[in-house]
């Protein structure tokens, strides 16, 4: 499904490469945008396409945080709450959005928008409270902005559907 | 040679050589480790081999070792400590292994292991030979500064795949299995998934842990987090006594120990409870396939035949051995042609005893046949067999390794193993088939030719070399004639650069197969390997020669004692009055051992009921390898004694005693009474055995790098070689002054038009003896033929489809598999894998018919 999908830049990736084996990060990347996560389906189809056992493809999805085996909200949220940033009041920053959303960490909301899990150091300590949403930055927050940066990206969503 | 000094002492010791081993082999110091094995590359990820390192100081100008007031060498420390797993030795390297600093450094490795390892050792299979067991037992602080309740609780019964269990708790992420697998056998199927204390190892492959290695990775775990589902809660380690065995199954003679135990399973009798690998550096290191490892179980299989049986109104039913010989005997006396037929896993003395049996009753060595038939040559690998004293642990650079029509994984494993080792060592791989096996990945040739024209193949590289003068006559007996029937052969130029690299080589080693080759071409392609490397003067030297992939273990036994292929072929043509088929299946498994029905009298010996005991007229229990003494001889021509290990099933005998006793009882011959004392007959009868004394064939050596000492570092109770190494009979060409037969050969390839159906091998069969290992059924695939795209569309097929494929006088169904690995015009049907006997050698098929469509499209 990729191979056919993405076939231009599949291409381009693997024209960066001497091999094709080299090419299997940015292309579980490729799979990761599609699915929204790293699924047994998409390992094997990135093993396909590199032509290295699935085992090998699975072994580096788990290696890397910012891949991710498990299904994910469309909107995935990494609070970061490392030392500097929990001096900023990260941590309950990061314990009022879980409430807000009615999640816990590293958990899902039902209509299946948002997940919030905790990471570490995001190198962005000096505009903590701070989180990526999808590896962007968001920085400088507080529950108020963040209450309306859900609701818009609700709203994204829902456009998003209807189109 | 280079001087080390370990803990103030000099040792010369081989340079180049791994520091732990040195120290271990020369000075008995073991240096402990967890990841380290000496037969991967170190990786230096468990810390435990930390010593402290420097060099001795050497006087600048005249390079002499400067001394200090004592008069021992100065040497200059490094700072920190360094992994001696890690460390080539080097002229003037000094370590220190007894300070307080290493044995700190020890025994905080330890307590660091053991922070989250389960106290689980009651219960551990591993118990009783484990490597972390006796190094904390050397090595542990006994006390720990952790708390017990902090450790982590993982998943204990992860099954990775059928075969293989693996324990997270138990493991310490020390990436043996994943290094075995991935760099010695070449399955990148095992992995690390996650990391920190979430690391654990997977396997995602189809089927899971896709390895015909995969029982190794239990061996070398240091822990007990990789075991086999065969052997899981068997038995403990000392309660097991270690017999030395020999691989039941494959040319390579791999060493093995039967570990057995009295047990309740046997109602208190001896039986194996596991197959280990057992060391030899010269066969199989410490290596096993699955096959060998699990397939032991025909051993004491319930379907064991216990009685004779012999033929009342048509049916068999059971008799007494005095009945049964009385049979024997009256038919054998009054018989107008006798002839036997040998499988493969007959031991010499069976052999032998055999063969005296059918020459006393008026038979010749014209009656005396191997079974399977399907390879020739033996008089070739007399002649140019490699070399005696040859090793693939030696060889690399400069080595080019040749393979002809073999697929050498499904066929010889450990030859695979150990030729792709040491092409990973710099040696270059040439394959010549009719389609790329899994060798082809390694090979710097990959030469396809045309199945039926390997003959035509060699002798392209045969005029290669000759046309580019890179040849040596001056051995080569009969080279005018061979000169003037190449000049006939057309060179393919495809072949020009393997024929220089072969023409250039130090060494080189040819194994010869027979896919898609029938038995009269076998002859004439042994013979065309033999020309190149007569003609290429690789031969009688170490590491250069012949080594026929023989279809079963003892094989090349069979025909240093006077059996041949030629001579099943013609019995199978014209059968006998009187026919003796010893531990085989023939009729079961060849389309072409149907004739045999017609011979008056049939004799089988057999463990098992088959085809071939069906039409029997009497049927004598034979004993397992595991049940009684004897000797195999390996592809490498290497004779090694495998010893009785468990107890007689019901009231069989071994073939040799059983033979014996029948020829006593009509020639009145004095019957041996062990088969030590028939090897002792054979050494007097058969030169090449002259040496093959039991007592020769049970002596060891101390073997370099020690696996097997009583340490057990690298696990296993089982790997110490206490049955001997084997004796390897010389060839001719070793005689420097022997000339060498070089012989025109030409194939005469088949005009029949059609679609050529290719028998081929694979390791898991349905062989009468490996299919009673019910836990390997999973990896025995279907009925099945692979068929080129293009054929399959021509004939409208589709991958999964039943057919009928309708050879003279036979027809067969099986599923197709569509495999664009396959050249059109030919079908590849796996031998032995279903119930209706199937082709052995190369034929037209007459027609296809479909039979049963595929019930889903499969992918790929």
């Amino acid at each position: 499904m990729l191979a056919e999908k993405y076939a231009e830049r599949i291409q381009k990736i693997f024209s960066k490469y001497p091999d094709k084996r080299s090419a299997v990060m940015p292309l579980l990347y490729v799979a990761q945008e599609e699915f929204g996560w790293v699924s047994p389906e998409a390992i094997e189809e990135v093993a396909v396409l590199c032509e290295i056992d699935p085992t090998q493809v699975k072994s580096i999805a788990g290696f890397y945080t910012m891949y991710s085996e498990k299904p994910k909200g469309k909107y995935w949220l990494q609070v970061c709450t490392d030392f500097p940033c929990a001096l900023r009041g990260a941590d309950q920053f990061h314990q009022a959005l879980l409430d807000h959303l009615g999640i816990e960490e590293g958990g899902t909301t039902e209509d299946g928008l948002f997940t919030v899990e905790h990471v570490m150091c995001l190198a962005a300590c000096d505009k903590a409270p701070m989180l990526q949403c999808n590896f962007h930055y968001v920085e400088n927050l507080d529950m108020d902005k963040m209450k309306a940066l859900l609701d818009q990206w609700r709203a994204d969503a829902k456009d998003s559907a209807a189109d | 040679m280079v001087t080390i000094y370990i803990d103030g002492v000099g040792y010369e010791v081989p340079a180049g050589t791994n520091l732990v081993d040195v120290a271990k082999f020369y000075a008995d110091n073991d240096i402990p480790v967890f990841c380290y094995h000496p037969k991967m590359a170190p990786v230096g990820m468990c810390r435990m081999c930390l010593v402290e390192m420097g060099s001795v100081e050497k006087d600048k100008e005249s390079g002499t070792v400067l001394l200090d007031e004592q008069g021992s060498p100065k040497i200059r420390w490094m700072p920190k400590m360094q992994t001696a797993c890690t460390q080539t030795v080097y002229d003037g390297l000094a370590i220190r292994t007894n300070t307080q600093q290493v044995t700190e450094a020890r025994e905080d490795i330890v307590e660091f292991l053991l922070t989250s390892h389960p106290l689980d050792c009651p219960i551990c299979d591993k118990g009783g030979e484990c490597p972390l067991q006796n190094l904390t037992m050397r090595h542990g602080p006994g006390v720990s500064v952790f708390y017990f309740e902090d450790k982590m609780h993982l998943a204990k019964h992860v099954p990775l795949g059928e075969l293989i269990y693996l324990d997270r708790e138990r493991c310490i992420q020390c990436a043996r299995c994943i290094r075995f697998s991935d760099e010695l056998a070449g399955d990148d199927v095992l992995a690390f998934h996650e990391r920190g204390r979430a690391l654990q190892i997977v396997t995602v492959s189809d089927p899971p842990f896709d390895s015909k290695f995969s029982g190794n990775t239990t061996d070398i775990c240091p822990v007990g987090a990789l075991t086999t589902a065969d052997f899981r809660f068997g038995a403990r380690p000392w309660e097991l006594k270690e017999v030395p065995s020999i691989d039941p199954y494959g040319p390579e003679g791999a060493n093995i120990s039967l570990s057995t135990r009295l047990d309740r399973d046997s109602g208190g009798g001896i039986i194996i409870k596991r197959v280990m690998p057992r060391q030899n550096e010269h066969v199989n290191e410490i290596w096993i396939s699955d096959k060998t490892r699990f397939g032991h179980h025909h051993t004491r299989h319930i379907d064991r035949l216990v009685t004779p049986l012999h033929r009342e109104k048509n049916t068999l039913i059971e008799t007494t051995w005095d009945k049964a010989f009385k049979q024997i005997i009256d038919k054998l006396k009054g018989a107008t042609s006798v002839g036997a037929i040998a499988g493969p896993g007959l031991s010499n003395e069976d052999l032998w005893e055999l063969r005296q049996l059918v020459l006393a009753v008026g038979g010749s060595e014209k009656s005396l046949g191997i079974w399977p038939a399907t390879m020739s040559g033996g008089e070739v690998v007399k002649q140019v067999g490699i070399a005696k004293g040859s090793n693939f642990n030696t060889m690399g650079k400069g080595t080019v390794i040749v393979l002809v029509a073999t697929d050498l994984e499904e066929e010889a494993p450990i030859w695979w193993l150990r030729a792709k080792a040491a092409r990973d060592r710099g040696a270059t791989v040439v394959v010549l088939n009719g389609r790329p096996t899994k060798m082809d990945r390694y090979a710097k040739f990959s030469l396809r030719h045309e199945y039926g024209d390997a003959v035509g193949a060699i002798n392209s590289l045969t005029a290669h070399i000759v046309n580019g003068n890179h040849h040596k006559a001056d051995r080569a007996e009969g080279f005018a004639e061979l000169q003037k029937a190449l000049k006939k052969v057309k060179a393919d130029d495809r072949y020009a650069a393997a024929a220089e690299a072969i023409a250039g080589a130090d060494n080189v080693v040819v194994f010869c197969g027979a896919e898609g080759v029938t038995l009269a071409q076998h002859a004439e392609l042994m013979q065309a390997c033999a020309n190149v490397l007569i003609l290429t003067g690789h031969v009688g030297r170490t590491n250069n020669g012949l080594i026929p992939v023989w279809p079963g273990a003892n094989t090349q036994g069979a025909i240093d004692l006077g059996y041949t292929a030629e001579a099943t072929a013609e019995l199978l043509q014209n059968p006998p009055a009187v026919l003796i088929v010893a531990g085989c299946n023939p009729v079961g498994e060849d389309i072409a051992a149907a004739n045999l029905r017609n011979a008056d009298f049939v004799i089988v010996t057999s463990q098992f009921d088959t085809a071939t005991t069906a039409i029997a007229d009497v049927v004598l229990p034979q004993q397992s390898f595991a049940e009684r003494e004897g000797t195999f001889t390996s592809g490498e021509r290497r004779v090694q004694r495998f010893y009785a290990a468990q107890g007689v099933i019901g009231e069989s005998f071994p073939d040799w005693k059983i033979f014996a006793q029948v020829r006593h009882a009509i020639d009145k011959s004095t019957a041996k009474v062990s088969a030590g004392a028939v090897m002792a007959e054979i050494t007097k009868s058969v030169a090449a055995y002259s040496a093959m004394g039991y007592k020769n064939l049970a002596q060891v050596e101390r073997q370099f790098p020690d696996v097997g000492g009583t340490d057990q570092y690298y696990g296993g109770t089982a790997y110490q070689n206490t049955g001997g190494i084997g004796v390897q009979w010389p060839v001719s060409a070793e005689n420097a002054e022997a000339k060498l037969n070089v012989v025109p050969v030409s194939s005469e390839k088949s005009k029949a038009k059609g679609l050529l159906v290719v028998p081929t091998t694979l390791l898991y069969d349905r062989g009468m003896l490996f299919v009673r290992s019910e836990i390997m059924s999973l990896r025995i695939p279907p009925a099945h033929a692979n068929f080129s795209p293009a054929d399959a569309q021509k004939l409208k097929l589709q991958d999964g489809d039943m057919v009928e494929i309708n050879l003279e006088g036979a027809s067969l169904t099986v599923q197709i598999i569509v495999n664009e690995t396959i050249p059109a015009g030919v079908i590849t049907l796996p031998k032995c894998l279903s119930d209706q006997p199937g082709p052995f050698a190369p034929m037209v098929a007459g027609s296809i018919e479909k039979v049963a469509q595929a019930l889903a499209a499969t992918g790929d």
